[in-house]
């Protein structure tokens, strides 16, 4: 009797904490950090600041073809506040990424100086003409800075706190994103048994939510090795320069906006999808990132993207209207960048054709515009697709 | 007082002193059967012996009838001394055919002897044996005399366990009070006193003592025994309730009734099961309609109706303390008083704590932060409450009751929402005018909380909010019986409901103004047959896409009693749910989980239709007593249509992409809507409940239902249905009260509930932006509650421990708590 009553106490005077028990919710089951920090602004420009998030293993254009992991915002109110015109600040606000799972990350942001960012659609997901460009870069290199989520000796997520992301006027875009149309008004071109040439025409979109009227494509020889000369790192006989560009093929069926082996649009190979057979070897068993071999030709605007004077390359880019892509009856499996592997034969199907400058802008075709998307403004060149045979 | 008086009334102070020994799980039916036996055997000729058997039901319970059943036997008998003694007795109770018996009662004083028409002679024992010695006639004066001293005290405490009765027969009493005894009657099913077995709809009674025999803490843990109820707890302090089937977060398709107020909870259209302004040990009983109620209270009576009824003031106990202390931090206490004589009363004042069951994150976490100071905490309420009643004459009383509850409780939300904290308080006020055949009511509710999901993700925009809400209800009730080829009850009533609400979630104040009329005949045709016709019209200023409209909901039942306790039922109903606050104006940003620059814009729709039911029911219900066996057989077919819930995420237009309110992008907007698909529920439910043995009840209960999307135009219905999956096919209870000889109460029940597989929406764990509905398979679970109690002092004192969940651990709802084991130990004292 004693032990049942001393039971008894003992379960009726428990003050046990309750169980943590998260259910089949899927959030509940992760266990996350975060990354706060401040945004610091140098800079005329207003607007709201966007931020992006990116494994710093998949950079954004121009030093990758990263996607974001996340965005937030930061509002213009809470930056600015009641800043006079012409205030360049420096102007300061907090920021926040929640949920946030450990690894290495790289923040990019910019001042939406024209409130035209619709995270939504890949053509109005960019910078445009006068937004002010900015990042998390270390403070005494001033070089970008990788953001770390840890985990501490019992496995809990550490969070990145007071980090700091700069924006400032001298990383004002001069321009809008390189729009463009294939010259000639097809809505597609064949490329079979021998090279294609395509010329892509900078065109303007200043309707509804679109109101880019300045695209340009930013042209530079390549001079990584800062020797004046031209890089060809490749050995084709063709130097590289920017824009670059990047001939994908997308999914077979249905929305072209899709590419082949990403349908989840994260910018990661999906675990499941489409192989090809490689030349050097039978197919390898992974989904393939299929790109055809392509570059901008520039050999007519060489001689301005030379400095007279010296005859080294410039550094600065010159805007041009149009360039020659030239697309080569070739393919590879890119889904390693640093090491494309070519394919045995060229997948047949459709290829979209983005364009990276320098600053980052892309733009790709076919894209919303080329569809019926309600809100958009219909361009039928936008809907322009690269058919091989 | 007479000699023989006294000892007549120490005979029944004898037998009212004997019941603490003579344990009785659920007294109503121990009397019933008592009553119902002795009656045979009366009828059998065996007078004494079925006098004997209603003497008996009289200890157990007393009721006025029995007195007058006793009276007519003997006078039957040829006894009309003892006849007269009984009918005397009888009018004690001021019945309302007081001038009929007592006509009855001057003719049989008219024959008898003058010496043994004086009172104190008529029941002698003597006289009807003239062969028992002046000694024996000594001792029992002895013991009359002894008896006698006790006779207040023991009738007091026959007053406590059988309140209404008691109360009958001593002060004014209605017409309810002089039924057939112990017949178990039901208010909720036409809006007056009637016969179980009358009733147009399958009910379930649950009484006071059965919730006290109990011991649990919780209406919504005690519902699990009715047939067909389906209860899913999230939280220690959250639960929904359905009935067969149609269950989910924010459940709002059942209206409950607190003394015919209701408790749910317009602005989001939930009833919180935990946050009633009164104790479960205020509780008279609790009936339970299992099916369609609009046709006489309107919107969202659309799958059932709890309807509690309190002890009525005055009643009861004069003053009753009650104490829990369990693990989880469980702890609680409450005081009630009763008494008042011209003006009656009951007061009462409560409180009560619980930590979670379980919690969704842990503490100090680096990415999610708790919104409540203590996150343990699952339910913590306060409560004070006044009822008071004042009759004026037979004809016109009046009740007023006012209560106020200060709560903090858990609440499952909708949609991406999930575990939401409600602080803040909850009070009404309440007039109950009755004036010759016509019953005013007026009432307000208010409820004043502070509301936000209990965890947000740190660094992320939060959704606290708060809200303000007044109902304002006033209702006129005619009732009337009349003869017109047959006998005919009817009812006539006429409503008006004004809503307003304030509410971070729907903007600034918003007012609704309803109304209602409802007309009822229950028309006896003949005596076996009686047909219930009832017809409602609601008016709702949304329902005609966004203007005024009307909903209209008929009945048509018929109850066939062949047989004495037995019913056959077959009806027809309609019902609806209107639109909530919520659904009608929700304006909300949620953030999209690890998106902080995202939102998804859930909104509300004025344009929605109300949900609607057309129901078929089939039902017997046969009641024998003399076995103590209620059976209770209901098959149902309902067809389902415009369920309101919310859209897909849709697209918004790009050029509204950003919400400067928010701060974000809005991914899209989710819009409530109503289904386009109708689904079809069918199920069986049977309830048996046996008194098995003086002291013994059980109780079993098992409910079958299949839900399915009807095909439409022809073609079968392809997608996930969430309806159909979240019904489970199968739930069983039983349970069993055990009142011991050596004042030990035993209780215990149990429920079992299949496999469902929940359909809810949540964001794409690898890609947050894609808001997809998931599956979520549950598996059966088992709930066992039970209660030990030991009675002291004459029942003055009873100490019980009490274990709930003792199953295993489990889930209700994939989103729910990891449902637990509580202990508590209870303390009830009346002094």
């Amino acid at each position: 009797m004693k032990n049942v009553l001393l039971a008894l106490a003992l379960v009726l005077g428990g003050c046990e904490a309750p169980t943590v028990f998260p259910g089949f919710d899927k959030r509940q089951n992760l266990s996350l950090g975060r990354i706060e920090g401040q945004v610091i602004v140098n800079s005329t420009a207003r607007g709201r600041i966007i931020l992006f998030l990116y494994d710093a293993t998949r950079p954004p254009p121009p030093l990758g073809t990263g996607r974001p992991l996340t965005f937030t915002v930061v509002s213009s109110e809470a930056v600015f506040g009641a800043a006079i015109e012409g205030d360049s600040g420096p102007f300061t606000a907090p920021f926040a990424f929640s949920l946030v799972a450990p690894g290495r990350y790289l923040i990019r942001g910019f001042v939406d100086a024209n409130a035209d960012f619709i995270p939504w659609y890949g053509v109005t997901a960019d910078t445009t003409e006068g937004d002010v460009g900015g990042a998390a870069i270390d403070p005494t290199t001033r070089a970008s800075r990788i953001v770390e989520v840890g985990v501490d000796e019992a496995g809990n997520p550490v969070p990145a706190l007071d980090v700091p992301v700069s924006f400032a006027d001298s990383a004002r875009l001069p321009i809008d994103r390189p729009i463009f149309s294939v010259v000639g008004g097809m809505s597609s071109v064949t490329l079979s048994g021998t090279p294609v040439v395509i010329e892509l025409q900078a065109t303007p979109i200043d309707e509804g939510v679109m109101t880019q009227p300045t695209p340009a494509f930013l042209v530079r020889f390549l001079d990584d090795d800062g020797d004046g000369v031209p890089d060809d790192a490749n050995g084709d006989g063709i130097p590289e320069v920017w824009p670059r560009v990047v001939v994908r093929k997308v999914q077979q069926e249905g929305s072209p906006l899709l590419d082949e082996n990403d349908l989840d649009k994260n910018g990661v190979v999906d675990a499941t999808g489409v192989d090809y057979e490689h030349a050097a070897a039978a197919s390898d068993g992974l989904p393939d990132v299929v790109v055809l071999a392509a570059g901008f030709n520039v050999a007519e605007y060489a001689s301005q993207l030379v400095d007279g004077t010296t005859g080294r390359v410039k550094t600065t880019p010159t805007a041009v209207p149009r360039l020659k892509l030239v697309l080569q009856p070739r393919a590879f499996d890119a889904s390693t960048p640093a090491g494309p592997q070519p394919l045995k034969a060229v997948p047949i199907g459709r290829y979209a054709i983005t364009v990276i400058q320098q600053t980052g802008q892309t733009w790709r075709v076919p894209n919303e515009l080329g569809l019926e998307v309600p809100g958009l403004p219909l361009v039928p060149s936008q809907g322009f697709v690269v058919q091989v045979q | 007082m007479s000699s023989c008086n006294r000892r007549v009334r120490a005979l029944f102070a004898a037998a009212l002193l004997l019941l603490p020994a003579l344990a009785l799980a659920d007294a109503r039916v121990e009397a019933r059967r008592h009553f119902k036996t002795g009656m045979a055997l009366i009828a059998d000729g065996k007078l004494d012996a079925g006098i004997s058997e209603l003497l008996e039901a009289y200890s157990v319970r007393p009721h006025p009838n029995v007195l007058f059943n006793i009276a007519r036997a003997y006078e039957a008998g040829g006894r009309p001394a003892e006849a007269l003694t009984f009918y005397n007795r009888y009018l004690d109770a001021k019945p309302p055919d007081a001038d009929k018996v007592r006509e009855v009662a001057l003719r049989l004083e008219a024959q008898l002897p003058r010496k043994v028409a004086e009172p104190d002679e008529v029941k002698k024992p003597t006289e009807r044996a003239p062969q028992v010695d002046e000694a024996t006639v000594k001792r029992l004066d002895a013991l009359a005399e002894r008896l006698e001293r006790a006779v207040e005290k023991a009738e007091a405490r026959a007053e406590a366990s059988a309140p209404g009765e008691q109360k009958a027969a001593t002060s004014a009493a209605s017409e309810e009070d002089f039924g057939v005894p112990y017949e178990e009657t039901v208010v909720a099913a036409s809006r007056r006193a009637q016969a179980t077995l009358d009733a147009p709809n399958a009910i379930t009674v649950i009484t006071g003592d059965e919730i006290r025999a109990s011991g649990l803490t919780s209406l919504a843990d005690i519902l699990r025994r009715v047939p067909g109820a389906e209860v899913m707890t999230m939280g220690l302090g959250s639960a929904n309730v359905s009935f067969r089937g149609f269950n989910q977060r924010i459940a709002n398709k059942v209206l409950l009734l607190l003394d015919g107020r209701p408790e749910y909870q317009d602005f989001l259209g939930v009833t919180l099961w935990s946050v009633l302004p009164v104790g479960l040990e205020e509780i008279e009983r609790v009936e339970v309609i299992r099916g369609p109620g609009s046709a006489l209270y309107g919107a969202n009576a659309m799958l059932g109706v709890v309807n509690i009824i309190t002890r009525a003031p005055g009643t009861g106990a004069p003053s009753e303390f009650n104490g829990l202390a369990g693990n989880a931090n469980l702890a609680g206490g409450s005081f009630v008083a009763s008494g008042g004589d011209k003006v009656r009363f009951r007061a009462s004042v409560g409180y009560q704590q619980g930590d979670k069951y379980s919690r969704d994150y842990a503490q100090a976490r680096p990415d999610v932060r708790s919104n409540i100071d203590d996150p343990n905490l699952g339910l913590r309420t306060a409560r004070a409450n006044l009822t008071a009643f004042y009759a004026f004459n037979k004809d016109f009383s009046v009740a007023l009751s006012g209560g106020v509850n200060r709560t903090f409780t858990e609440l499952y939300a909708l949609g991406l929402l999930r575990n939401y904290y409600l602080d803040g308080t909850g009070g009404y006020a309440k007039a109950d005018l009755t004036a010759g055949p016509v019953k005013f009511r007026f009432f307000w509710n208010h409820a004043n909380f502070d509301a936000g999901p209990q965890y947000e993700p740190l660094g992320q925009r939060s959704l606290t909010t708060s809200v303000d809400t007044n109902v304002f209800d006033g209702e006129a009730l005619f009732q009337k019986e009349l003869s017109l080829a047959g006998t005919h009850v009817v009812a006539i009533g006429l409503s008006a409901r004004l809503k307003r609400v304030k509410w971070g979630y729907i903007g600034p104040l918003t007012e609704e103004l309803h109304a209602a009329a409802f007309v009822q005949d229950e028309w006896r045709i003949i005596k076996p047959l009686t047909l219930i016709a009832s017809y409602r019209i609601d008016r709702h200023p949304l329902l005609d896409n966004g203007k005024p409209g009307y909903a209209q909901s008929p009945r048509v039942s018929v109850v066939v009693r062949p047989f004495e306790s037995h019913a056959f039922r077959a009806s027809f109903a309609t019902a609806f749910r209107q639109p909530t606050f919520l659904e009608s104006y929700m304006d909300i940003r949620t953030p999209v989980p690890t998106v902080n620059g995202a939102s998804v814009l859930t909104q509300g729709n004025r344009a929605l239709k109300p949900e609607r039911l057309i129901s078929f029911e089939l039902g017997y219900r046969g009641e024998l007593p003399r076995l103590g066996l209620t059976i209770d057989l209901t098959g149902y077919w309902n067809i389902v249509s415009d369920l309101i819930g919310l859209s897909a995420v849709n697209p918004v237009n790009p050029a509204d992409a950003f919400d400067s309110a928010s701060n974000s992008f809005l991914l899209g907007r989710s819009l409530f809507s109503n289904d386009g698909q109708n689904y079809t529920a069918r199920g069986a439910e049977l309830g048996l409940t046996w008194n098995a043995t003086k002291g013994l009840d059980l109780r079993a209960s098992a409910a079958l239902q299949s839900v399915v999307a009807n095909a439409q135009n022809g073609v079968e219905y392809a997608g996930v249905c969430g309806p159909c999956t979240q019904a489970p096919a199968a739930k069983v209870n039983a349970g069993f009260i055990y009142r011991t000889p050596v004042n030990v109460d035993l209780s215990a029940d149990f429920s079992f509930v299949s496999q469902t597989t929940w359909v809810e929406r949540e964001p794409s764990p690898s890609d947050p932006t894609q808001i997809a509905n998931l599956q979520n398979k549950l598996d059966p679970y088992v709930v066992v509650n039970a209660r030990v109690a030991y009675r002291l002092f004459h029942d003055k004192v009873t100490v019980a421990v009490v274990g709930s969940q003792l199953g295993p651990n489990h889930q209700e709802h994939p989103f729910g708590n990891s449902v637990n084991r509580r202990v508590f130990a209870q303390l009830t004292v009346q002094p």
